[in-house]
C-alpha cells in the first residue's frame, strides 16, 4: 500500500466537488425528509385510524426498503409511466438529483416518524397535565409543551440517524451523480491507484462527520442544557 | 354580573359524582359542597381518590355521573366550560411538572401569553410579583433543572398564580420532597391563604393542616367517610376508619 500525497493534492479539487455534491444531497435531504417526517408523525400518532394507518404503512415501507431500491423504483420506474412522462412534473422527475432528494427522502423521514413518536411518548404526561390545568388548549399543548420536548429527547437518536445517512448517499452515484464516493472512484479509474484517492475521500467523510457531530452537539447543548440530558 | 355570580355559588358543588377507571369505581357518589375563601384539607389511604376528587374538579379528569360545579360553572364535556373551570382553578402537583424547556419565568407567562394573549412587559410583571410571593424571584432567570424540588413546587405554585385563579388545588404538593424542603412551600401555601383564596389540598402533614384548614374530609374507597374542623378531626375522629387512619400515620 501507497499513499501518493501528489496525487492526493491534486485530486483535491474533484474530490472536492464530490464532497459539495454529497453535502448538497444530505442537507437538502434533511431539510424535505426532516419536515415531511413530522408530518407523518402526526398521522401515524393520529386517533383517526386511516391516519394512523397510513402513518404505519409509510414507515414500514419507507424505512423497510433500502434507500437504492427507492431511487431505483424512483428514477428508472416511474419514467416509464406514462402518467409521469406526460404529467406535469415531469421536468423534475427526469433529473437525477431531484430523484435522489425523493428517494432519500423518502427513507430519511421514515427514520424521523418513529425517532418522533419515541420522543412524543417519552414526554411525561404530568407536563401535558400542567399545561391543560393552565387553560390552555390542546393544540397549545401539543406545540409549545410536548413537540419542543419531543424534539429535544428525539436530538441524539436523529444525530445518529443523519450520519448514517450522510454515508449512505454513497449510493447517489447509481443514477449518474458524481458524489464524494464516485469521484473518488473516478479518479482511481485513471490513475490505477487503489489507494489514495479512495483514503484521501475517507479522509473529507470523517472530516464532515465530525463536523455534523459537533453541529449537533452545539445544537443540543443549546436545547438540552436545562433538561440534564447533555 | 361576575360578582354576582360568586356571591350566589359556592366555590365548588358537587352532587352525585361517580368515577370510574374502566371497571374500578374510584369515586362513589361524592357529595362536597366548599365555601368561598374556605381552606380544605384532603386526607386518606393511598388509593382512596383524593387525587381523583381533585382532578375532577378542574377536569383533568372527566366524572362519569353527578355534578360539578365551579364558582357557579357547570362543568359538562364542552371544551367551553372546561375551560372556563379551569381558568377558576389552579393545580399544583405532586411532581411540580414545571415545563423543563422554559426558564422559570417563562414558565410563569407561558399561559398567560398564550391562552390570555397578555403582553410581554405585562406577563413578567405578573410573573415577577408572584415569584416574589414565594420567594423565589431571585431565581427567575434559571431553568427548573437547575432549583431544587422545594424551589421547584414553589415556581409551580407561582405559575398556577399567575393565571389569577380563585381557587388553588394542590395535590400532595410536599410528598415528593426531601423532609427539609417541606417547610418552605407549605410556608408558601399557608402564606397564601391570607387573603382569602379557596383551597383544596391533599395532604397528610397534620400541623399544616390544623393551622390552615377550616375543615378536613377524610376519604377510603371512593367515599368522603368524615368531614370535620381540624381540631376534632384529628383529636376525636368519630369513624373507626378514620381512627384507623390517623393511628397509622401518627405512627
Ligand atoms: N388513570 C387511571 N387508570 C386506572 N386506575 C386509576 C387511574 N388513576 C387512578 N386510578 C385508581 O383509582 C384509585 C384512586 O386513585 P387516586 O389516585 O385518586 O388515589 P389517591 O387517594 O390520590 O392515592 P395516593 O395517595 O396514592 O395518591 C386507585 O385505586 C387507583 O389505582
Ligand atoms: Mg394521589
Amino acid at each position: 500500500m501507497r499513499f501518493d500525497p501528489v496525487l492526493a493534492w491534486g485530486s483535491m479539487p474533484a474530490l472536492l466537488d464530490g464532497a459539495l455534491m454529497t453535502l448538497l444531497v444530505t442537507f437538502t435531504v434533511m431539510a424535505v425528509g426532516g419536515p415531511l417526517g413530522l408530518a407523518v408523525s402526526f398521522a401515524r400518532m393520529s386517533r383517526r385510524r386511516p391516519l394512523a394507518w397510513f402513518g404505519a404503512a409509510y414507515v414500514s415501507v419507507c424505512r423497510g426498503a433500502p434507500s437504492l431500491i427507492l431511487l431505483y423504483l424512483i428514477y428508472n420506474g416511474l419514467a416509464q409511466l406514462d402518467i409521469v412522462r406526460d404529467g406535469p412534473l415531469w421536468f423534475l422527475f427526469q433529473h437525477a438529483f431531484f430523484c435522489v432528494v425523493i428517494a432519500f427522502s423518502l427513507n430519511h423521514s421514515g427514520y424521523i416518524v418513529e425517532i418522533m413518536r419515541g420522543g412524543m411518548e417519552a414526554v411525561p404526561a404530568g407536563l401535558l397535565e400542567a399545561g391543560a390545568s393552565l387553560g390552555l388548549s390542546p393544540r397549545q399543548v401539543l406545540w409549545k409543551i410536548r413537540i419542543p420536548i419531543a424534539i429535544r429527547y428525539g436530538l441524539k437518536a436523529y444525530q445518529n440517524e443523519a450520519m448514517l445517512f450522510m454515508k449512505s448517499t454513497a449510493a447517489v452515484s447509481a443514477v449518474t451523480l458524481t458524489d464524494l464516493t464516485a469521484a473518488a472512484n473516478e479518479i482511481f479509474y485513471m490513475t490505477y491507484d487503489p489507494f489514495t484517492p479512495i483514503i484521501t475521500a475517507g479522509a473529507i467523510y470523517w472530516v464532515i462527520n465530525n463536523a455534523m457531530r459537533i453541529g449537533f452537539g452545539l445544537l443540543e447543548r443549546r436545547l438540552n442544557r436545562h433538561l440534564g440530558l447533555a | 354580573m361576575e360578582f354576582a355570580r360568586l356571591e350566589r355559588h359556592p366555590a365548588v358543588a358537587m352532587a352525585g359524582v361517580d368515577k370510574f377507571y374502566g371497571k374500578y369505581q374510584a369515586l362513589r357518589a361524592v357529595d362536597l359542597e366548599i365555601q368561598r375563601g374556605e381552606k380544605l384539607v384532603v386526607c386518606g389511604p393511598s388509593g382512596s381518590g383524593k387525587s381523583t376528587l381533585i382532578r375532577c374538579i378542574n377536569a383533568l379528569e372527566p366524572h362519569d355521573a353527578g355534578t360539578i360545579s365551579v364558582n357557579g360553572i357547570a362543568l359538562g364535556r364542552d371544551r367551553a366550560s372546561i375551560l372556563d373551570v379551569r381558568r377558576e382553578a389552579g393545580m399544583v402537583f405532586q411532581q411540580f411538572n414545571l415545563f423543563p424547556h422554559m426558564t422559570i419565568l417563562e414558565n410563569c407567562t407561558f399561559a398567560p401569553r398564550t391562552s390570555l394573549g397578555m403582553a410581554r412587559d405585562k406577563a413578567d410583571a405578573l410573573a415577577m410579583r408572584y415569584l416574589a410571593r414565594v420567594h423565589i424571584a431571585d431565581q427567575a432567570q434559571k431553568f427548573p433543572a437547575q432549583l431544587s424540588g422545594g424551589q421547584q413546587q414553589r415556581v409551580a405554585i407561582a405559575r398556577a398564580l399567575c393565571m389569577e385563579p380563585r381557587i388553588m388545588l394542590f395535590d400532595e404538593p410536599t410528598s415528593a420532597l426531601d423532609p427539609e424542603m417541606v417547610g418552605e412551600v407549605l410556608r408558601a401555601i399557608e402564606e397564601l391563604t391570607a387573603d382569602g383564596m379557596t383551597m383544596v389540598c391533599v395532604t397528610h402533614e397534620m400541623g399544616f393542616a390544623r393551622r390552615v384548614a377550616d375543615r378536613c374530609l377524610f376519604m377510603d374507597q371512593g367515599e368522603i367517610v368524615e368531614a370535620a374542623p381540624a381540631g376534632d378531626f384529628f383529636d376525636r375522629p368519630k369513624s373507626p376508619r378514620l381512627r384507623a387512619f390517623l393511628a397509622q400515620i401518627l405512627k
